[in-house]
């Protein structure tokens, strides 16, 4: 059956006509274009199809398309702000050595934007615990762990200094 | 994670001079220069590219391990709506592939294994080329099948080729350097032991896949996944010779690649059948693979059975090594059957051991066939070496770290294969691993340590006749460099250490530099991404190519300027004299390209390295260097459940130079926790050459839950063969992880795994055979006695 | 992918009469992180799915603080469960059941309610919930309906649920004072596994003494089914919680399971390991009724 979504996708709201059978993966990457969303095993299994909807890492391979309707939908395409800025994630991948092949990067920054943003003072496990759903074979997960770890440190001072300008305290 | 830069004694004794001298891009942590498409999401991969008119490919594999193909109906395939081209092993001509030439692309007549295609479609979307599939009717003749190659070699066992007479492969690899039987008696302290490895695959993220495309007149794009797109070409301009097109160009581009590990060294069936579809349909044909292909239709790592000997004499010096192994080839002959040429060297060669003799037999079966895979045989001849090395040790009742020390390789030594090792940071490593790893704290429970070295081949593998890289690089009006390059990024970073390389001869920044290395039509010739031997070929290549045009400049330049070449220098986008700039890039190559009789800047080069084809009884300097490495892991085991937790890593490697510790960090990482996979979790299971594990859930690659605290300590020997004393990486950082955590096991518990992986099982039935039990107990539901073996 | 239309019911009520009106060809999906796999590999082929997902009432936790009882909605999703901190204060063992199912991604999506359902040997979500004595509320065109958890699994992808059913709520009775309870996924990896085996322990002991008042040992990958190891619980009731005696009991849960050799392991190592971790989880039980006395 088809039928006509509205959704937020990467901050622009779009109305597009869908199959009842589509996964979100294959909206994305076949409709949309958006192929920067990758599929590494279509079985919710690697994370390489990873993006964020109403807040949440979701895998879009095993994600119904209908289920997007009224909702909002990060991709990568839609991290970097619009003057084409890098995501602080984006920016540490790149300068840490969090990337090597990269089919497994847009996935893993996402899932680790996710967690960023539900709590932005993560620890080497929580964030390890994040990113294992996101399979990588070429880094050893290494330099990723460090260049989210990398991003921690300074979301965390900001939100000392945020505390400290407000006056707040614990 | 750490890195930890030593200078060798050697170094220090030249007075560090190389070291020393000031570099503005070499040495440094430089980004990926495809990291930021990467990050963004930019970056193509085989799964993003789309043609006009482009067609969906979809093949059908064998039903039976090994059977007669009786008849194949594909009427109900070519009536569905959608359905272009369906192609069966009779529509074909007799298209080979392989190093053996033993395979076609559709088999016709007989399936060998569960992987053999047997029919093809090209529909116009993919749904509908996955349900033509289905309605292909294959009838098979099952025949007896054979799995296990110690089997395959008896005379009553049934062949696989029945052309071929035999199942051994005819490759006789044999080699006996010294007297073996003779050092046997002399020996003071004797081992002998049988080892085995299993199956294990790369798991790229990004699966295979491929898009032939014809043009109007019967030219050949193929966009592929390959790390060999010279030799790749040559593929296809055979296949295109047995479809009857002759004088033809064939182009291939290259996507980005998401991860190789030596599963892209070959021609698959995938990529020709690719190309028959296109050629019968007239449109170009993608076929990607899903995920479960990817685990069944693609070449694994080889298992090994080892049986190896060494003995020493009483002071702990080694006499003998000698080795005989079994390797499963698969149904079908690809670059797994030739990786005993790499595991001759660390049989011959890792460590000092005048005498050795080493046999291997490559054994046709009906799995699935092999390929090659980070480490080429190394990890597999390393596991049962260094495992020996230990019992040998226990044996003369020497330290182990000291048993290394007195056998370690040394600079200027020539071993018995012939293999010339110049630089040599062996013995800094095993210091490193000792020192760092605290080889002498305290004892606790469960807890012990291992070590285990490597040699692996750091300057390029002679294993054509030729081991050589082009390059070819122009400068344009405004100083920026263009690079081409016959050099493979599979995400390893050979396109960054490239850019690295010239940009730093050429005076100007990383950001200046595109390197250009997806496309045969643009890129100079080279023979793949193999044998860690990118930095070292590709480098020297590129590095060669950079200094002639270096030449150029200064040469233009002190004429421009009037001042003596030997007084400029050439940095920072400019030259300088006397610490003053005189002149920028940019304007003097304007200047060269606005005037009467101009020219262009450009030049090429060609590097083939220094290094030997092996001869007649396998001797010759294989490499022009060699590259050496030692882990040391400290390990914890669950005596009551077998589990083993790795708790501290440290791997040192001798690089020669670290051109870019950032992403020479990358490899050693990766290799690591790859080769902790194949110690411990990974093994694609097959049960009478069925691939019973086929996805992520139960073939164990390792999670970032799992990832370990690897240190990285790097040697820098800086070999006067390597750009800028570089040596090759890439595949080093596998090498000896597995043997590394078995003998730390042994250490801990006192029991040695022989048979990778070592799972919690193997461990927990070896304490309790160890203890004394004989059966694990009676299997409730089977009834079956579980040994504890 | 096979085409299928994808309904949208507001209420109970509504889902249940489109399931009656489509008769087979129709299934029910909540999270649909298993059933777009199966649908994608032919194993499942339905003509109309009924998603659950916008029925209001179904995704809340809830502890009457009055009674005692916590009741959770089918369609609560594990991330949920993860991180709420009802569960990890007061049902330890849920949580450490659930944060190791799947990942994060799977988390965020998957529900409660649709692993139960899915009735896989291996799902262990319902482990932590047997151990804690949880039933079922089942809603159908009949009506509703009560079972213990223990018998709402028939056989491998099988339960009592009728065609049509929904089960609506997990309803966990009130915890006595001194309960200890955990459970471990036992796998090879430290994420993205499936249990080889999977153990949860309740114990709860006697006023001021280490005496068992009661146990419960709960498997998953023992049998075709989860199951709990009667003699063993039984040998445990009014002895004192000792290693040995914990010891003892793992070895009769051990006896009692049906384990069975598959490519994720063998039946021997299984067995063995249902012993090791009786013995474990149960001592991690007495650490937690201690850590919530000294709280």
């Amino acid at each position: 059956m088809s039928r006509e979504i509205k959704l937020m996708l990467n901050g622009n709201q779009i109305f597009v006509a869908i199959e009842d059978n589509w996964t979100l993966l294959y909206l994305l990457r076949e409709k949309l274009g958006l192929t920067g969303v990758k599929e590494g095993c279509g079985q919710g299994e690697c994370g390489a199809c990873t993006v964020i909807v109403d807040g949440l890492a979701v895998n879009s391979c095993i994600y119904f398309a209908v289920e997007v309707d009224g909702k909002d939908v990060l991709t990568i395409e839609g991290l970097a702000a619009a003057d084409g800025t890098l995501h602080p994630l984006q920016k540490s991948f790149v300068e840490n050595g969090g990337i090597q092949c990269g089919f497994c990067t847009p996935g893993m920054i996402l899932s680790a934007k996710a967690l960023l943003d539900e709590n932005p003072q993560a620890t080497e496990a929580d964030i390890k615990q994040a990113l294992a759903g996101n399979l990588c074979r070429c880094t050893g997960y290494v330099q990723i762990v460090e260049s989210v770890e990398a991003v921690v440190d300074k979301s965390s001072e900001d939100i000392n200094v945020v505390v400290r300008e407000t006056g707040e305290s614990g | 994670m750490q890195t930890v830069l030593y200078v060798t004694d050697d170094q220090e004794r030249k007075g560090n001079k190389e070291i020393m001298e000031e570099f503005t891009v070499i040495g440094k942590r430089i980004s990926k220069v495809d990291a930021v498409d990467k990050a963004t999401g930019r970056a193509l991969y085989i799964q993003d590219f789309k043609l006009p008119g482009m067609l969906y490919g979809k093949i059908l594999y064998s039903k039976y391990p090994h059977a007669r193909i009786i008849r194949v109906n594909t009427e109900k395939a070519k009536a569905l709506p959608g359905v272009i081209t369906v192609l069966t092993g009779e529509d074909i001509p007799p298209v080979r592939l392989g190093v053996y030439k033993d395979n076609p692309p559709l088999k016709a007549g007989k399936v060998r294994s569960y992987r053999d295609e047997v029919a093809a479609v090209a529909a116009t979307d993919l749904e509908t080329a996955r349900e033509a599939i289905n309605l292909i009717e294959v009838t098979y003749e099952a025949v007896p099948a054979i799995f296990d190659p110690e089997e395959a070699l008896k005379p009553e066992a049934p062949l696989v080729h029945e052309n071929h007479k035999t199942n051994l492969l005819k490759m006789p690899w044999n080699l006996h350097y010294g007297d073996v039987e003779a050092a046997k008696i002399e020996a003071a302290f004797n081992v002998e032991e049988r080892f085995s490895t299993t199956w294990v695959t790369h798991c790229c993220m990004g699966t295979s896949g491929a898009i032939a495309d014809f043009d109007h007149a019967d030219n050949l794009t193929v966009y592929t996944n390959t790390q060999i797109p010279s030799l790749a070409q040559k593929d296809f301009q055979e296949t295109l010779k047995v479809l009857g097109f002759k004088d033809k160009r064939v182009r291939v581009i290259k996507p980005c690649i998401g991860g190789g590990f030596g599963s892209k060294l070959d021609t698959y069936a995938y990529e020709h059948v690719a190309i028959l579809l296109a050629w019968r349909s007239r449109r170009p044909v993608k076929i990607v693979f899903e995920r479960e292909e990817e685990f069944c239709a693609t070449s694994p790592r080889q298992p090994t059975v080892t049986y190896i000997s060494m003995g020493c004499d009483k002071e702990g010096k080694l006499l003998y090594r000698d080795m005989s192994m079994v390797l499963d080839n698969g149904a079908y002959t690809s670059w797994g059957a030739t990786t005993p040429s790499v595991m001759m060297m660390p049989i011959t060669s890792l460590y000092r051991v005048p005498n050795v003799r080493y046999n291997a037999k490559c054994v046709y079966t009906n799995n699935t066939y092999s390929q090659a895979m980070r480490g080429y045989g190394n990890p597999q001849a390393t596991f049962a070496i260094e495992s020996a090395m230990d019992m040998l040790a226990e044996a003369a009742g020497i330290d182990r770290v000291e048993f290394r020390r007195i056998n370690s390789n040394q600079p200027g030594d020539v071993t018995p294969q012939g293999l010339k090792i110049t630089t040599c940071g062996l013995p800094e490593c095993i210091e490193a691993v000792s020192r760092d790893l605290e080889f002498g704290r305290p004892r606790e429970k469960g807890v012990g340590v291992g070590l285990a070295s490597l040699i692996h081949v750091g300057g390029g593998a002679r294993i054509y006749k030729s081991d050589g890289c082009g390059t070819i690089i122009k400068m344009d009006d405004y100083g920026k460099v263009d690079v081409f390059t016959g050099a493979s990024d599979m995400g390893q970073g050979a396109d960054t250490i490239i850019a690295q390389i010239v940009a730093e001869e050429l005076g100007v920044k990383v950001e200046d530099v595109h390197v250009f290395h997806q496309d045969t039509d643009i890129c100079p010739w080279d023979v793949g991404a193999h044998a860690s031997r990118t930095t070292f070929v590709a480098g020297n290549s590129a590095l060669g190519a950079a200094r002639k045009i270096r030449h150029r400049l200064l040469n233009m330049a002190s004429e421009t300027t009037g001042i003596d070449e030997d007084k400029l220098t050439l940095k920072n986008r400019a030259f300088f004299a006397d610490g003053k700039q005189v002149l920028p890039i940019g304007k003097l190559l304007r200047g060269s390209h606005f005037k009467p009789r101009g020219e262009m800047m450009m030049a090429d080069n060609f590097y083939d390295p220094p290094n030997e084809n092996m001869g007649r009884d396998f001797s010759g300097n294989m490499s022009a260097t060699y590259s050496f490495g030692t882990h040391g892991v400290r390990v914890k085991v669950d005596e009551a459940t077998g589990k083993v937790e790795i708790l501290d890593y440290i791997a040192a490697h001798d690089v020669g130079r670290a051109i870019n510790p950032m992403l020479l960090d990358g490899q050693v990482h990766g290799g690591v926790l790859m080769g902790v996979g194949y110690a411990l979790t990974e093994q694609v299971i097959l049960e009478n050459g069925r691939n019973m594990n086929p996805d992520f859930r139960d073939y164990k690659i390792l999670t970032a839950m799992d990832a370990i605290h690897s240190k990285a300590v790097v040697i820098e020997t800086v070999d006067e063969q390597g750009p800028f004393g570089a040596k090759g990486i890439g595949e080093p950082g596998c090498v000896p992880t597995a043997p590394a955590i078995a003998n730390a096991i042994y250490d801990a518990i006192g029991v040695r795994i022989k048979d990778l992986p070592i799972t919690p099982e193997k461990v927990l039935a070896a304490i309790k055979k160890k203890n004394g039990a004989v059966s694990c107990g009676i299997d409730a539901f089977t009834q079956k006695e579980q040994p504890c073996e | 992918m096979k085409k299928f239309k994808y309904l949208i019911p507001k209420t109970l009520d509504e889902a249940v009469s489109l399931h009656q009106s489509h008769g087979g060809s129709a299934m029910y999906v909540a999270g649909g992180t298993d059933v777009i796999v199966k649908i994608t590999s032919g194993k499942l082929a339905p003509d109309y799915l009924i998603s659950l997902k916008h029925i209001d009432g179904q995704s809340q936790l809830e502890l009457n603080t009055e009674t005692g009882v916590f009741c959770i909605g089918g369609l609560v999703t594990h991330r949920t469960l993860e991180m709420s901190s009802v569960i990890r204060l007061q049902y330890p063992i849920i949580h450490d059941a659930v944060q190791r199912i799947g990942s994060t991604q799977i988390r965020n999506v998957a529900t409660i309610g649709g692993n139960l359902v899915n009735a896989v040997p291996s799902a262990d979500g319902a482990i932590p919930l047997i151990a804690l004595d949880a039933r079922l509320n089942i809603y159908g065109s009949t009506g509703e309906r009560s079972v213990d958890l223990i018998h709402f699994f028939q056989g491998p992808g099988q339960t009592v649920l009728d065609r049509g059913e929904i089960v609506t709520k997990i309803i966990v009775p009130k915890q006595s004072k001194r309960t200890g309870a955990a459970y471990q996924k036992f796998g090879r990896r430290a994420a993205m596994e499936l249990p080889l085996i999977g153990v949860g322990v309740l114990i709860i002991l006697e006023e001021g003494s280490n005496r068992c008042a009661k146990a419960r040992i709960a498997l998953g990958v023992a049998a075709p089914t989860p199951i709990r190891t009667l003699s063993a619980e039984r040998y445990l009731v009014g002895r004192e919680i000792t290693e040995d005696t914990l010891n003892e009991a793992g070895k009769l849960a051990a006896e009692e399971s049906r384990v069975r050799d598959s490519v994720r392991g063998l039946a021997w190592y299984r067995r063995e390991m249902v012993a090791v971790l009786v013995q474990r989880m149960g001592m991690k039980c007495l650490q937690r009724i201690k850590e919530s006395e000294g709280r």
